[in-house]
């Protein structure tokens, strides 16, 4: 009888420790693979629980001295299932945090009584508002980077603006020494000008004498 | 509006009888000139653009035969503003003629200017191969006068049409220059990570991943924050998504990198490049096995 529980121990040590394996080795994928790797879990977990049924019956039938410490390692056993099932949740869900708490809840659930549904709720809220603020976190990255875009793309004007500035204050100051260039010679047209309006006079003048001195001189004689 | 246009027809009939005359004191090419001005400006009170723009270029022979070079290459400025209102084809050909006669006069301020605008005219009519012509000519005249801004920004632009060429050489040379030039200076040191992304994506498209490696090494020395920005990150993954030939790999490493900045169109245009020209490879290496 005792071979029995045995092997039927054995088997379920086997089964467990591969679940465990696959479990971490699923928590890596993503999307159509994971969700056949947690179907084949499932499978696995539902062939250890039949295995854990078994080893009750068997266990129940033994002689009251060996019952208690085959019930212990069982309750262990179905203890340990409950911890892959709530792996393989927290696996599937993605949800590492909720999945500690209810891993620990279930934990807890083997030797107390169940979750109350008020810390389920309570759970769920604050799963919410979690994916909530990651969501805003995300649009404000988003939203700063448009504004360092934005920021480079003025500081590249800005500083074409600076070129051309510059570039204005150097045809300015040409401007400048040559509206001085400008002047000088102005003043230089006008004395000329002056000059000659001088000289044309004075001709002017020279003619008319010597025009009123020939005919003086004409009359006279 | 018939109104204008009339009276734009009387002045160019007075004009034209201007200058079939002989003018006194040789003056007749600069009056005839004032009358066409008046003539366009009425035609394009008008709206009637392909007179005014007729009238102008009459205007600019005027000024050429006066021997006044600058006021012919504003008259031909004239005519290609009007001219772009219907035939950017015929508008780029007068700017063209204005940019040889500014050449000549020794404004390479404005001929650089206006160069820029036949290679953007090009450009939006899809001719790349004048525009990236008129484009670099521009830079350079740029860089000549000390505009080293206007002459930066226009060389990348001839660095993305050079890309969309497949010149991808060419195109990350330029850019490794703009980036190195620009690192120095205080106001332009932020744009670099762009800079230096773009020329990161003409590597990949021509899809040598040894190259792409010592690019991204070099892209470090020039920019030491280069390392710590999405767009390194970018780059690197794609990098690594060539070397494996994993098309799932490179296009997830864009998807992430456009749910936080949108991807404009040139870059969107060069990375499907890459894309196809990586599944290309992969289907060939799925062939041989």
């Amino acid at each position: 009888m005792g071979e029995v529980f045995e092997g039927y121990e054995r088997q379920y040590c086997e089964i467990s420790a591969s679940l465990a394996r696959r479990c971490t080795a699923a928590s890596a994928l993503q999307g159509e693979k994971l969700k056949q790797k947690a179907l084949e879990i499932k499978s696995g977990i539902d062939g250890a629980e039949a295995l854990i049924r078994k080893m009750d019956l068997e266990a129940r039938n033994q002689q009251p001295s060996v019952r208690a410490g085959l019930l212990a390692k069982l309750r262990e056993y179905k203890s340990d299932l409950n911890n892959l099932k709530g792996t393989l949740k927290r696996v599937t869900t993605g949800n590492a945090q909720q999945g500690l708490r209810e891993e620990l809840l279930e934990s807890g659930m083997a030797e107390t009584l169940g979750v109350s549904a008020d810390q389920k709720s309570r759970l769920l809220r604050i799963t919410e508002t979690q994916n909530k603020t990651t969501d805003r976190i995300r649009d404000s990255h988003r939203t700063m980077l448009e504004t360092e875009d934005l920021g480079v793309s003025l500081l590249q004007d800005l500083h074409q603006q600076r070129q051309h500035l510059i570039h204005a204050h150097n045809t300015l100051d040409n401007v400048d020494d040559n509206i001085a260039k400008s002047r000088r010679i102005m003043g230089a047209m006008v004395r000329r000008m002056d000059k000659n309006k001088w000289i044309i006079g004075i001709i002017i003048a020279v003619l008319v004498l010597a025009i009123l001195v020939i005919l003086y001189f004409k009359f006279v004689h | 509006m018939g109104d204008h246009e009339a009276r734009g027809d009387d002045f160019e009939k007075k004009a034209e009888k201007k200058l079939s005359g002989w003018g006194i004191f040789g003056s007749k090419y600069e009056d005839a000139a004032d009358l066409f001005d008046k003539a366009a400006n009425s035609f394009k009170l008008a709206k009637n653009w392909s007179r005014a723009a007729q009238v102008y270029i009459k205007i600019a022979n005027c000024h050429m035969k006066g021997d006044s070079k600058h006021e012919a290459a504003s008259a031909y400025v004239e005519a290609a503003n009007c001219y772009k209102k219907f035939s950017p084809q015929e508008a780029a050909q007068a700017l063209n003629q204005a940019y040889n006669l500014f050449l000549e006069i020794g404004r390479l301020n404005m001929a650089a200017r206006y160069s820029k605008d036949i290679g953007e005219i090009y450009q939006q009519e899809q001719d790349l191969e004048r525009a990236s012509d008129y484009l670099e000519r521009a830079a350079d005249l740029f860089d000549s006068e000390g505009q080293s801004s206007q002459s930066n920004s226009i060389k990348q632009k001839v660095a993305e049409i050079a890309a969309q060429l497949e010149q991808y050489q060419k195109a990350t040379e330029i850019f490794e220059a703009i980036a190195r030039q620009s690192i120095n200076n205080n106001l332009l040191k932020y744009s670099v990570r762009g800079i230096l992304l773009n020329a990161g994506i003409c590597q990949l498209c021509r899809g040598d991943a040894v190259a792409i490696t010592n690019s991204i090494e070099r892209y470090q020395d020039i920019d030491p924050t280069f390392s710590g920005t999405r767009e390194y990150k970018l780059l690197a993954d794609l990098a690594a998504a060539m070397d494996e030939g994993d098309v799932d790999a490179f296009t997830d490493a864009i998807k992430e990198f456009d749910s936080m900045t949108r991807l404009d169109p040139w870059k969107t245009t060069l990375l499907l490049r890459a894309k196809n020209e990586l599944k290309k490879k992969e289907d060939d290496e799925d062939d041989l096995t």
